[in-house]
């Protein structure tokens, strides 16, 4: 199966008005956090790299909306969106990428370091594939203490041929543990087009080869997302093992925000743009749950004043001191 | 998928051999060749004359079937348990029997034999012979590379990548997984989830085949295909030998205490001698005089190595330092000193005690204490 799986018009999923708003008042948090965050880059207020997941914000609201507050996520050097649409607040954020105190980690981690144990969120990673046996270990812890939680890996299409996809998907499924591998497929490793590194035309080929199921999935459709979500979710809490889910998706930015992204034909990113996975959804409530221009300025407002009260409190956080470097490195 | 093979658990043929009587015969006689070797290995440490040895006793139709389909300019990647592959491949066989008696000037392949030495850590030869493969294709070499590995290596995160990457630059790879059902003494039930180890080629969009690895016409058969799609272009292929560690993981193991004894005649695999040798009486061309001669010029060829290995000049203990460092650090050249003082001392008349082998504080019997810098140990 080669074509990705968009979600069925007549809709296998039962999504209600509420949690549909729910859904995308996340994609637009994600999208206002990463639009924000990259202005203040660019006027060089946040130290360090920033990568911007403006554009695959349906991969991550899919995959967490499908997911309890007490599941596992581990995320990857692009993982604002992930991590918000676990529900972090915008203000914690902001502030952990202007190195303050009241940052998620102090502002030891900084935009690709973010992690909170009380959403699930076991790290953001800037090691690519690094995720990956985290999660297969919270798989482990989940099934040692026999509670019905899930673990879930958010990867990038560059994470798939390095060693610790292969060992920490292999062990998931030997040991049937409750995990679900999402790779956002967004088409470039870096600068590197998918054709350079895979020979296969989709990552479900090697799902057989380690006796697990694999879906290719739209991930700009976010009812195509979620429902392969739910049903990997499903799959793994009633004990069944993990499932590898293929999210076909793109960034509009280059790899950070400050790359020209020369390697790729601009003619590819206005097709791109053009599936915006946030319009596509407002086009799917109007249609199931409905949906009106004044319903979207509604939660553009309030996201929005959510953005500037986040910047706000970071900005006036106090900055973590120098000596706080060395902190967190040993037990 | 489906299970290649070209003569049945009682030698009967299912299917045209790949080769001539003639090859068949020569291929019967390397299998009775190395299992003359292995026997005669394990035998030699257990009376002290060599050091741990890993016998590939079953496996024969693996290492000799796989090794004839090479041509003498390709590539030979063994691992430790793949010494009969790389005789086959020209290895001389005192070589390879001075690897397992500790020496350090031992698997030395001659300048014409493409044999690499054997890798011990599991499955660091994979990316190897992918990045061999490639310099062998840029270079426009008409050779290409056979890969040996376990069904263990399969695991590691260098499979994945090293598979990967011949598969996207087409190199003339052959990686040939001999599964014997064991790593070390993890069943191949608990080492990975999927059917088969040869359905993970669809993954990296090369080929894969499986055969039955205690047939040697099969084996031959898959590994000549692979190689010449090799050379043509094609790429690489996995191929997943089924065959059997009839042994132990190695002369210090005891595999019964993780397998059972009977489970070998239930996989009825057979013994790939007895198999190849029942197909060619089947044939008429094999009988009692030619496996009499066989198994003497085997015989003698085995006792001529192990001549060999023991007339060699004691080894130097101060081999275990040598190609260690290109430039050695003071801790390194320390321990040396350390080392051989030691042994000065433990030799010394009278000194032979343990006492003597602990180190000497205040240095009154063997030299000055000795502090090791840089954290060295």
């Amino acid at each position: 199966m080669t074509r990705p799986k968009r979600s069925d018009k007549k809709g296998e999923t039962r999504l209600d008005r509420t949690t549909a708003l729910d859904l995308y008042t996340r994609m637009v948090r994600i999208r206002q956090f990463e639009e924000k965050a990259a202005r203040l880059y660019e006027q060089g207020l946040l130290p360090g790299f920033l990568h911007s997941s403006v554009g695959q914000e349906a991969v991550a609201v899919g995959v967490c909306g499908a997911l309890r507050k007490d599941d596992y996520i581990t995320s990857t050097h692009r993982g604002h969106g992930h991590i918000i649409a676990k529900g972090a607040g915008l203000d914690r954020m902001f502030a952990e990428l202007y190195g303050r105190e009241t940052g998620f980690n102090r502002g030891l981690g900084g935009s690709m370091h973010i992690m909170d144990f009380e959403l699930g969120v076991l790290g953001a990673n800037g090691i690519v594939g690094a995720g990956i046996p985290i999660a297969a270990g919270a798989g482990l812890s989940i099934q040692l203490r026999g509670t019905d939680q899930v673990a879930v890996a958010f990867f990038g299409d560059g994470a798939i041929n390095t060693g610790a996809f292969h060992e920490g998907i292999n062990l998931a499924a030997i040991w049937d543990l409750p995990c679900v591998f999402v790779c956002e497929n967004n088409l470039y490793a870096e600068s590197t087009p998918q054709e350079y590194v895979l020979r296969i035309p989709a990552l479900t080929e090697r799902a057989r080869g380690y006796g697990i199921p694999g879906e290719l999935v739209d991930g700009n459709d976010l009812v195509a997302v979620y429902d392969a979500a739910r049903r990997a979710v499903e799959r793994a809490r009633a004990g069944k093992g993990p499932t590898l889910l293929e999210c076909r998706t793109y960034r509009w930015y280059g790899h950070y925000i400050g790359d020209p992204a020369v390697y790729r034909p601009q003619e590819e990113v206005e097709y791109w743009k053009a599936r915006d996975p946030i319009p596509r959804f407002e086009a799917w409530m109007k249609e199931h749950v409905g949906f009106d221009d004044a319903d979207r300025e509604a939660v553009w407002q309030a996201v929005a004043a959510e953005v500037e009260a986040a910047v706000k409190f970071a900005e006036e956080s106090p900055l973590t001191p120098v000596e706080a470097a060395l902190d967190c490195v040993y037990s | 998928m489906e299970l290649l093979r070209v003569i049945d658990g009682e030698g009967r043929p299912l299917r045209e051999a790949p080769c001539t009587d003639e090859d068949a015969r020569a291929l019967l006689e390397r299998m009775i060749f190395l299992r003359a070797f292995d026997e005669r290995a394990v035998a030699l440490q257990r009376q002290g004359r060599i050091g741990t040895y890993a016998p590939y006793r079953g496996m024969e139709a693996c290492q000799a079937g796989a090794a004839s389909a090479l041509s003498p300019e390709d590539w030979l990647l063994p691992t430790y348990r793949d010494h009969g592959a790389a005789m086959i491949h020209g290895l001389p066989v005192e070589e390879a029997l001075a690897y397992w008696a500790g020496r350090v000037e031992s698997y030395r392949a001659p300048a014409e034999v493409n044999v690499f030495p054997p890798a011990v850590p599991i499955a660091t030869q994979i990316p190897h012979a992918a990045g061999i493969g490639w310099g062998l294709r840029r270079a426009g070499s008409a050779a290409a590379v056979l890969c040996f590995f376990g069904d263990g290596a399969t695991s590691e995160g260098d499979f994945h990548e090293g598979i990967n990457f011949a598969g996207v630059f087409r190199a003339p790879v052959v990686f040939f997984c001999q599964n014997n059902g064991y790593a070390i003494s993890v069943p191949f039930s608990r080492q990975t989830a999927a059917a088969s180890i040869a359905v993970r080629a669809a993954g990296y969009g090369i080929a894969g085949e499986r055969v039955d690895g205690n047939d040697a016409l099969a084996v031959l058969d898959a590994v000549r295909r692979a190689l010449q799609r090799a050379r043509e272009g094609g790429g690489p292929t996995l191929i997943e030998a089924l065959t059997y560690r009839v042994g132990p993981h190695t002369t210090s193991d005891d595999p019964s205490r993780y397998r059972d004894p009977e489970e070998a005649q239930r996989l009825a695999l057979g013994d790939p001698l007895e198999r190849l040798r029942r197909y060619l009486a089947g044939r008429g061309a094999w009988d009692e005089a030619d496996e009499a001669r066989a198994q003497e010029a085997a015989r003698a060829r085995v006792a001529a190595a192990v001549r060999a290995v023991e007339a060699m000049a004691p080894p130097d203990p101060a081999d275990i330092f040598a190609h260690v460092y290109g430039a050695e650090p003071l801790f390194f050249q320390e321990q040396r000193r350390r080392f051989l003082a030691e042994l000065e001392s433990a030799a010394r008349p009278g000194a032979g005690g343990p006492a003597a082998r602990g180190p000497a504080p205040g240095g009154a019997a063997g030299g000055p204490a000795v502090r090791t810098e840089g954290g060295g140990r």
